[in-house]
């Protein structure tokens, strides 16, 4: 039972309150998540440059690093997935996470269930969970293709995304609301359909999520590319 | 009865009293006058003709003299019959007059003043006095009605004010209302300072509550976490149960200290309110059954609108009894069980925080209504709540449409 999956995701706990940190690594441990854990941001940066997880699941009140200040650091230089959790949900601390570069949050007190299952999801995003490539594959349409609005270019096979010829990095979670627009140039998405095909929240969600990675987007691709609809969505610009 | 009312009935009252008095008292003084002139000069003209006839036994002509003049007044007559010397008032040809007489020789010569002059100019004098009496009035009770006005007015803005301090509003102000310097500008000043302590006082206990949910969180997350690492058993599931109340409680407390500091805007969009409360209503996870009569496209922040049912039917289902009825009609949603009804106080004063008439309706910490209640305000849904004339507690929602424009209480 407690024994880890051979080639499951390895995840980094960063949690300065010993009993939750315990008792999640206990509970993940179930399972079959690998989980390493440290106590502050510093011991976190470490751990995180020795070995880098699949996952990092953050707290976002930290002593010495903040969770919102490790995850910057963090993004500076990997891609990987990045949960935070918190106690706060002013939203202050919500977005300022999101905004660091955070793929989703979950707000404490949370049952073990509902962790593993937004782990999972944002894994899925990666290709490191167990059901990646079908859904993917399938919302990304036919084969090989390439697609072209304007000066970006979106390689579905490869998953990369250019620029004017540059590639730019983007997490695995941007890149999926990237593809979500990209498959309908022009076309309205609503806040909650959004969040139920990237992030597999059901009704009620909180759509701030989905407002800071359109930004972050924007500001990876061209604040232009994706114009906002008050009061519904996001749609993507046919041509600038 | 307005202050202003009363104000200026009393300058009216006082004014009209003055004028009267200051009126009969020169009224009198010129009757007064009057008399006594013309019986001054009539008295005189009788010694005249008293002198001349003594001297004579003429009569002086002028002053009307006549000796048994058929038309002396007959007390005056008596008088001067009795060889005696008087005036007085009486009627003479010509209106009023002022009669002198005598007892000379066992007659009676007599002289005549005409008075009418006199009592046409009295009569004047009166009407002036009356007319000059009547505009002081006038004058003195606008004057009194500005000025009560003034202080009314004031008094007024300031009871407005406290009104709206007292519906919520604690950054309302009242602020120097004018120059004056008065007992009233006193007032606003004391209301004004209350309302400032008492703001600074909710937003440190509303700081309060906040905080400690906060704090509780993070050992609870832990023994949350913990607990699912029991091994099953009936204790597990017995400590799981306190856990998750405890953890749903401390959720509702930053909820409502949420709404208390009004911390978020509404996001208001367009929606059917069919299919919004079809899936509100399935993800309450409780029987319930939802009856959609007509259909309409409502404005309003789906999420709120989530917390306002969701706690509606958690409500109905703690303490009502099945059969669960969610029905829109409209723009109107209700919510109906088929228990005991909202308790008295419920329906009385509003939901109160942690006041659930737990006794007679099983338990509950109180503060879903109260959440409904703070949600329902913040975008606008006119939220009652009652007992349906058949049983049950029955609560009923109207909800903006995109034509009305939400008084959004958090909108700020």
């Amino acid at each position: 039972m407690t024994t880890p999956v051979p080639g499951a995701p390895r995840i980094l706990l960063v949690e300065d309150d010993e009993v939750i940190r315990e008792a999640t690594q206990l509970a993940l441990e179930r399972y079959g998540f690998p989980v390493e854990t440290a106590g502050d941001g510093l011991e976190g940066l470490e751990r995180f440059r020795a070995a880098p997880p699949d996952l990092l699941l953050l707290d976002v009140m930290l002593p010495l690093l903040d969770g919102v200040g490790l995850c910057r650091r963090i993004r500076e230089e990997s891609q990987l997935p990045i949960l935070m959790m918190s106690a706060r949900t002013e939203p202050i601390d919500v977005i300022s996470g999101l905004e660091a570069g955070a793929d989703d949050y979950v707000v404490k007190p949370f049952e073990t269930a509902v962790l593993v299952a937004r782990i999972r999801t944002v894994l899925r995003r990666t290709g490191l969970g167990p059901t990646a490539a079908a859904p993917a594959a399938a919302a990304l349409g036919p084969a090989h293709s390439v697609r072209v609005i304007d000066d970006l270019e979106v390689d579905t096979d490869a998953m990369e995304v250019r620029v004017a010829g540059r590639p730019v990095p983007l997490t695995p979670t941007e890149l999926r609301l990237l593809l979500e627009f990209t498959a309908a140039p022009g076309v309205l998405m609503e806040r909650q359909t959004l969040l139920e095909r990237v992030w597999d929240y059901s009704w009620g969600a909180d759509s701030r999520v989905v407002d800071v990675h359109v930004q972050r987007l924007r500001a990876k691709i061209g604040a232009g590319r994706i114009e906002t609809v008050r009061g519904f969505g996001y749609k993507l610009r046919r041509t600038s | 009865m307005t202050l202003r009312r009363q104000i200026a009935a009393v300058i009216a009252l006082v004014s009209c009293l003055v004028a009267l008095t200051v009126g009969i008292l020169v009224h009198q003084a010129s009757v007064r006058q009057h008399t006594e002139q013309a019986r001054k000069s009539a008295t005189a003209a009788l010694d005249t003709v008293l002198t001349g006839y003594d001297a004579t036994g003429e009569l002086v002509t002028g002053w009307h003299a006549a000796a048994d003049d058929p038309a002396v007044p007959p007390e005056l007559r008596r008088l001067a019959e009795r060889g005696r010397q008087g005036s007085m008032l009486g009627p003479g040809p010509r209106g009023t007059a002022m009669w002198a007489a005598a007892g000379a020789n066992g007659r009676v010569l007599s002289v005549r003043m005409d008075y009418a002059e006199d009592e046409r100019a009295i009569a004047d004098l009166d009407r002036a006095v009356q007319v000059s009496a009547a505009l002081s009035v006038l004058v003195t009770v606008l004057a009194g009605v500005l000025a009560a006005d003034r202080i009314s007015s004031r008094l007024r803005t300031a009871a407005r004010t406290a009104r709206t301090i007292a519906r919520g509003d604690l950054d309302a102000r009242i602020g120097p209302l004018g120059r004056a310097r008065d007992e009233v500008a006193e007032l606003a000043a004391a209301v004004d300072s209350m309302s400032a302590v008492l703001r600074s006082k909710l937003a440190s206990e509303q700081r309060f509550t906040a905080d400690v949910a906060h704090e509780l969180r993070t050992p609870l997350t832990g023994l949350l976490t913990a607990s699912e690492l029991l091994p099953p058993g009936r204790p597990t599931e017995l400590v799981r149960n306190r856990v998750r109340a405890l953890c749903g409680l401390t959720e509702d407390l930053l909820e409502v200290s949420r709404l208390d500091a009004r911390a978020e805007t509404p996001e208001l969009a367009d929606l059917p309110l069919g299919p919004l409360l079809a899936r509100i209503v399935a993800a309450t996870g409780t029987e319930v059954e939802l009856r959609v009569d007509t259909d309409a496209v409502v404005t309003t922040d789906p999420r709120r609108l989530d917390r306002i049912v969701a706690n509606l039917v958690a409500n109905a289902q703690r303490h009502g009894r099945p059969p669960l009825l969610v029905r829109v009609e409209g723009a109107t949603v209700t919510v109906r069980d088929h228990g005991p009804g909202y308790p008295e106080e419920v329906l009385r004063d509003g939901p109160q925080r942690f006041r659930t008439g737990a006794r007679e309706r099983g338990h509950g910490h109180g503060l879903g209504l109260t959440i409904a209640q703070g949600h329902a305000e913040a975008v606008g849904i006119d939220l009652r709540l009652a007992n349906h004339p058949g049983g049950g507690a029955y609560a009923r929602l109207v909800i903006p449409g995109p034509g009305d424009r939400p008084t959004a209480t958090a909108a700020r």
